[in-house]
């Protein structure tokens, strides 16, 4: 044994030397060659989804990320459109969210793997942008599409004057809460900052928890959290994207009102369900969750006989309403071989017949369509129930969420934590996550 | 008083081994349980849900997971005993210049922790062109020492008068492998085999990393997506799916616990 | 003649003996050794996967010292190694010892029950874990309630986190140890303790001098293994806290797999996967040395 482990030493010591070798010949040569594949690696997803063009159909590779209805929805769009013209191919794959948008969307594209079409969330966007993997849709809008989106949807995408992706839906964010319990306890629907900590407080109970918020670090979890922020005027970049405006009495006191709801324990650190779910109140574990529109159709599909129903996000003293318009976008692959082919298929999908795009904003999910057109067509839909909160008293305050690189969002979120877990309170989080937000622009920006 | 005192000691080691096996306990009796009774303070379920397996069979990619993670599982294993038997043979029995050498530099690579090399594994297998495909999974898992080392282990002790009859029968040095000592080795292939099958049953990070396609997908990696794939599972559906991936390794493990102890033992001595 | 001869057979023997050895010796190559020196390689360079390489020199390096998220996770790893290695060892040595001792038919049978575990994979005992460990839900917490004590947060405390994933990665790891420990007892030859008894050595101290030192070869193994697996624990992790709460389970190679395959940044985990390997290998050639020389 002793032995064994003496020669495996001696054999770890020659590695080391064989090592130093290996490197001191090594990076001339192979730095040409992994460019090259490198280099090579970048197109040949476009190489190899175009054989041979003659006369056969161009194959295009398209991934998104969704929850079974959504998956039907794509599929049938899919088929629909691999149907009616002879052209193109598509070939659908999903993937779920936690894998989507950490690892499998940037190893694809790094394996060469990469899709024409995907969809991309705001994290992702300033990266994949510049890497020149979002091609430049303003050409391919159909005839008076362009005047039909919201302005503020268009300019979440462009980038120096080029639409990098088609926004298609508008997810708002809003307080759903458990009518009954609510009445029980005799509490009314919060309308202000120490309201809604008033009342998560009453209807904390046993195993019932106040108020569910997202407790994990990653994009959804600042996603909920902006809108305190905003409410207050505070932002985390400066108005021109380049610096840190993180430290200030805003970010301190959204901070600590924050993370004062999962230390005093109104809020569970740890959820038995996605926070997105609304399967926290369906399944009675909670009195008030903060969600989106996505969840209206669960709740009435699912937990019909839940009286669920949804308020405007509470605003603090002196504050202005404000929420979060999330939703993903879709782009194409800059370096995709048939970037017009797959542009066409985008705005197939929903630039064009305001049908599918109605469909998908309402039947499949709720969520606000980014064009005009489309909310006309749906008017009685967005009336209906719990929408109708959205639509009238919600909708205005909508922001659209900021695309900040992941390593400011990263900082951001580590700010959130300190402040739950009570390693600082809101005004030290925010000074100390100052630089580290310049430092990851910087880093960013590279 | 004696009869106390024998007593003791096999009490103590059940009442420890139940401590053993109560979260196995909990996850099996937790796959029974219906979706609201599944944190129940109870030893048995009010209600047999059995339905929880079906609906983790048919909801899940867990059927294409378990074909995938057999095929990469045996295939690796498969490869990696004839290779790794080869050069433990050629350690052990053949005499050539630069043996001690090439075997602790073998040796040597037991002190490389995958998770350390992952992310330039990772680079070189996509260089390769390996990357989302079954070689991607298979190719890189193949080599390691230990099996090596255990197949040196084992021939030394080979019977030599073997060998000398098989160069009587003109039999070449490599015939004389892979006609009687490979055949041979059972003893040692089965407990390795059971080792490797598990070690790759249970990867879940290689996979992760070098695919991409959901019809690649590894059994771990199902399971890890089942409970947190951000899409809500209820833990009794969960615990169905673990219940069922865990099912080839136990019945493994009951039907070789023998060898399984065999090959442990072996990894521990000399 | 005969030299000729012999000399041919020598060089057939060395030449089959690579034949043989040849798939290894590559597969090793390319699998292990190429990566260690790839990854020196890119660190040396600005890459984001997606687009050309550029050179930056010792940059990442130098970005590395600095770089406050990492040492931190770098002191949670040599934290979990100084925790669950004594442990470890400890327990699945005790339980040997325990097993040794029962005779006749119970002895199977726990050591059955002691294995079991073994065959439950990393996943599965990650998603075992967070089922019992729920804060809000979970078994032990209902268990700890009854017995009067408080429940306790587990996964969701930035104090209790890392040791609850230490405690489930344990449970899994002990029977294999035990049974490697167990069978090394084995051999220890009866009259040793027969000869001890008449000295008047019996129970702790026989143990202290005989069996202890008889298991030093399987307790070097044991403990060398184990620290250096006690690097790679990443599966559980991912599974169960995927770095929280807070970064309090952000260890080492999380960190690196968080900058490479999240961030994009090869070139700078690249840097902290050779940093690393150097810590490692250090160690383990420390660790080497102390044990060997101690004989």
């Amino acid at each position: 044994m002793n032995k064994l482990l003496k020669s495996a030493g001696v054999g770890a010591a020659a590695m080391l030397l064989g090592l130093t070798a290996a490197c001191g010949s090594g990076p001339n040569k192979s730095d040409q060659s992994a460019s090259a594949a490198s280099s090579g690696s970048a197109g040949s997803a476009a190489q190899a989804s175009a054989p041979a063009n003659g006369g056969k159909k161009i194959k295009l590779k398209f991934y998104d990320f969704h929850t079974e209805a959504e998956e039907k929805f794509f599929k049938s769009l899919v088929d629909e459109y691999n149907r009616t013209q002879d052209r193109v191919e598509i070939e659908y794959s999903t993937f779920n969210q936690g894998d989507y948008t950490t690892t499998k969307l940037p190893t694809a594209f790094a394996s060469g793997e990469g899709p024409d079409i995907y969809m991309i969330s705001p994290g992702d966007f300033m990266k994949f942008a510049k890497s020149g993997l979002m091609a430049d849709l303003s050409p391919y809008f159909p005839e008076g599409a362009k005047e039909d989106f919201l302005p503020a949807s268009l300019d979440a995408v462009t980038v120096d004057n080029k639409i990098m992706a088609l926004p298609f839906e508008l997810e708002l964010l809003g307080l759903y809460y458990n009518e009954d319990m609510l009445k029980e306890a005799n509490v009314a629907v919060p309308k202000t900052w120490d309201e809604l900590y008033a009342a998560a407080k009453t209807l904390t109970k046993g195993k019932v928890a106040g108020l569910v918020l997202p407790p994990d670090k990653g994009p959804y979890f600042n996603f909920i959290w902006y809108p305190f922020l905003w409410q207050q005027g505070g932002s985390v970049l400066s108005e021109d994207g380049t610096k840190s405006a993180f430290n200030s009495p805003e970010t301190a006191k959204a901070l600590d009102f924050w993370g004062r709801f999962f230390r005093e324990g109104l809020s569970p650190k740890k959820l038995q369900a996605g926070p997105w779910e609304i399967d926290h109140l369906g399944k009675k574990e909670a009195a008030m969750q903060i969600v989106g529109t996505w969840a209206i159709n669960r709740a009435e599909e699912v937990f019909k006989d839940v009286p669920i129903n949804v308020a405007p996000l509470p605003i603090p003293e002196g504050g202005q309403a404000a929420t979060d318009a999330g939703g993903w976008k879709f782009a194409v692959n800059g370096k995709s071989a048939n970037v017009e082919e797959a542009a066409k298929f985008v705005m197939w999908a929903f630039a064009g017949d305001p049908q599918r795009a109605l469909k998908w904003c309402t039947e499949v999910k709720f969520a606000y369509s980014p064009r005009q057109s489309v909310v006309e067509a749906g008017k009685d839909i967005y009336s209906k129930g719990m929408r109708k909160v959205f639509t009238d008293e919600i909708y205005n305050s909508a922001i659209p969420e900021p695309r900040y690189p992941s390593e400011v969002l990263d900082v951001v979120g580590d700010a959130m934590q300190q402040v739950m877990y009570g390693k600082y309170d809101g005004a030290k989080a925010a000074a100390a996550a100052d630089p580290l937000i310049n430092d990851a622009l910087q880093k960013a920006s590279k | 008083m004696l009869a106390v005192k024998r007593l003791t000691l096999p009490t103590v080691g059940i009442l420890l081994g139940l401590l053993m096996l109560f979260p196995i306990y909990t996850m099996a009796i937790g796959s029974l349980r219906s979706e609201t009774h599944v944190f129940d303070f109870r030893l048995l379920p009010s209600e047999w849900e059995w339905s929880n397996f079906t609906t983790a069979w048919t909801q899940s990619h867990l059927p294409r997971a378990i074909v995938n993670s057999l095929f990469v599982s045996t295939v690796v294993t498969v490869v990696a005993m004839i290779f790794h038997a080869m050069s433990g043979y050629a350690l052990a029995r053949l005499r050539f210049p630069g043996r001690s050498l090439v075997f602790a530099w073998m040796l040597s690579t037991l002190m490389v922790p995958f998770s350390i090399i992952m992310l330039p594994l990772y680079l070189i297998t996509k260089d390769l062109g390996l990357a989302n495909s079954y070689l991607g999974l298979i190719v890189p898992s193949i080599f390691n020492a230990y099996g090596i080392f255990l197949f040196r282990q084992f021939y030394r002790d080979f019977p030599r008068e073997l060998e000398e009859a098989a160069y009587i029968e003109g039999l070449s040095l490599a015939g004389t492998f892979f006609k009687i000592a490979f055949p041979l080795s059972v003893p040692i292939i089965v407990p390795l085999t059971i080792g490797f099958f598990l070690a790759n049953w249970n990867s879940y990070l290689w996979p992760l990393i070098i695919t991409q396609n959901e019809k690649l997908r590894v059994v771990q990696q199902e399971l890890a997506h089942l409970v947190g794939g951000g899409y809500f599972t209820p833990w009794n559906i969960v615990l169905a799916a673990a219940v069922i991936a865990a099912m080839p390794t136990f019945i493994l493990f009951f039907i070789a616990q023998r060898y399984l102890v065999e090959g442990i033992k072996m990894t521990g001595i000399k | 003649m005969t030299s000729r001869k012999t000399g041919s057979r020598a060089r057939s023997e060395w030449l089959t003996a690579y034949g043989l050895l040849l798939p290894n010796m590559i597969g090793l190559l390319v699998f292990v050794f190429l990566p260690i020196a790839y990854a020196f390689y890119v660190s040396l360079f600005d890459w984001n996967a997606l687009t050309p390489k550029s050179f930056a020199g010792w940059a990442n390096y130098r970005e590395l010292f600095g770089d406050a998220q990492w040492w931190q996770s770098v002191r949670r790893t040599l934290l979990f190694s100084v925790v669950y290695v004594p442990l470890l060892f400890m327990l699945s040595l005790l339980s040997a010892l325990l097993l040794h001792a029962i005779r006749g038919r119970a002895s199977g049978i726990v050591r059955t029950m002691f294995l079991m575990p073994f065959a439950i994979t990393s996943i599965i005992s990650a998603i075992i874990g967070m089922f019992m460990l729920d804060p809000r839900f979970g078994i032990v917490n209902a268990l700890l309630e009854r017995l009067g004590g408080g429940a306790q947060p587990f996964l969701a405390s930035t104090s209790q986190a890392l040791f609850s994933i230490i405690g489930v990665i344990l449970w899994i790891n002990i029977g294999y140890n035990m049974i490697i420990f167990l069978s090394a007892m084995k051999e220890i030859p009866a009259d040793y303790y027969e000869a001890a008894a008449i000295d008047g050595a019996r129970g702790f101290r026989a143990f202290w001098h005989i069996t202890l030192p008889l298991l030093k070869e399987t307790s070097t193994f044991i403990l060398i293994v184990t620290t250096i697996g006690s690097f790679q624990s990443l599966d559980q992790i991912l599974v169960m806290t995927q770095g929280g709460p807070m970064n309090s389970t952000e260890v080492s190679v999380l960190y690196i797999f968080k900058q490479a395959f999240e961030l994009l940044n090869m070139g700078y985990a690249s840097a902290l996967s050779f940093v690393l390997f150097l810590i490692i290998f250090v160690l383990s050639l420390f660790q080497l040395r102390l044990l060997s020389s101690k004989k």
